[in-house]
């Protein structure tokens, strides 16, 4: 390590978490709710501002997993707190955080402003929410069968050979349920996609690593974050209903969320 | 760096790897069975038992897996190598590594 990079590291002992950025500049203070009970406040510049709280210059690490989950429950909660205060927020992942003291976050603030303010404008009055679209599995394979002549033939030539005789053409039968259950999948996604289109700013196809227990014995069609503005959530939540209430069909549709999706954020 | 070693997670380990190694033959023995059996060459005698040979492999190491508890060491192991398959094998799926760098 050289001298010059000893001098900076020990300019930065201090560092401010970042939380979110938000539009506007009334006073903003939240004793103890944030990583570890910090105290949370807002550093304003012209009329923007960071919610943020004081700490070390170091990232929050900990090999135990309750640890994390309460920072990560404290950081969303405090994003929360902050978009009911504020509208809509740019919320920053978690561990975000600028070396130096206040003053250094407004640098931060004045340098990347006109950056932070357009993206603060184009997501104003807009939420990020999730919509997740499950279909019984049941269901899925009768529209295939109906679809597929040759699968359906498979299927009662199978069921009226012995099991160990027929196991080939069972294992036949599963690769072109597999096959055609995945091309059925991204034409119904494609469909939905573009059914809500019609009620959202954006649409992203997400990745899912959680599905609650109540939708464990569905086949996960598709998953969409979505950027909706305010007025608009009523239209979309009626037309996810009617897609809720087609038989063997089930809806998950939670938020709002600050627009972690949809947030864009270059190098500032 | 000393490596502690539970005999009882070695055995799982070994016999779990094993037993995946089995089935990623046995899936290549399917799908050539498969095409056999398309390109018509087989009689029906022959298609049946090549079909029961299979189920048989099949049964046997389902049983393997219940009676050493292994069923999800096997299954890790197995889609550790579909993850690496799949990126190995997969051009669509370069191109998305591609742009995420």
């Amino acid at each position: 390590m050289t001298e010059t990079e000893v001098t900076q590291e020990g300019l930065h002992k201090e560092g401010r978490y970042i939380y979110c950025i938000v539009n506007g500049h009334e006073k903003f203070a939240v004793r103890n709710a944030g990583l570890d009970n910090a105290d949370v406040y807002l550093v304003s510049y012209e009329d923007i501002g960071a919610i943020l709280h004081a700490c070390p210059a170091k990232p929050y690490e900990s090999k135990e997993e309750n640890k994390v989950k309460e920072w990560l429950f404290n950081h969303n909660n405090i994003i929360d707190k902050a978009s009911d205060t504020f509208g809509t927020v740019l919320p920053f992942s978690f561990d975000s955080i600028i070396k130096g003291d206040d003053d250094a976050v407004v640098d931060w603030l004045n340098k990347g402003y006109e950056e932070l303010k357009k993206e603060l404008d184009r997501l104003k009055d807009k939420a990020e929410y999730s919509v997740q679209i499950f279909c019984e599995p049941e269901k899925l394979a009768d529209r295939i069968m109906a679809q597929d002549s040759t699968i359906a033939d498979l299927k009662e030539k199978i069921e009226k050979m012995p099991k160990r005789t027929a196991y080939l053409l069972h294992r036949k039968f599963e690769l072109k349920m597999k096959d055609a259950s995945h091309a059925i999948m991204v034409k119904l996604a494609e469909e939905y996609a573009s059914l809500l289109m019609k009620h959202v700013e954006e649409i992203k196809t997400v990745k899912v690593h959680h599905v609650p227990e109540q939708f464990k014995d569905k086949k996960l069609i598709v998953s969409f974050s979505c950027l909706v503005l305010k007025d608009n959530v009523k239209t979309l939540g009626g037309t996810l209903g009617t897609i809720n209430d087609l038989q063997g069909y089930a809806i998950r549709f939670t938020g709002p969320w600050a627009p972690f999706s949809f947030t864009k954020i270059g190098e500032i | 760096m000393v490596i502690e070693i539970d005999e009882d997670n070695l055995k799982q380990g070994l016999l779990g790897l094993v037993v995946a190694l089995v089935e990623v033959i046995q899936e290549a023995l399917v799908r050539q069975a498969m095409r056999r059996i398309e390109s018509g060459k087989l009689g029906p005698e022959e298609e049946a038992r090549l079909s029961e040979s299979l189920a048989d492999l099949d049964e046997a190491l389902e049983n393997i897996k219940d009676e050493n508890d292994i069923k999800d060491v096997v299954k890790s192991v197995t889609d550790g190598l579909t993850e690496v398959a799949d990126v190995f094998l997969n051009p669509e799926r370069w191109a998305e590594e591609l742009k995420k760098t």
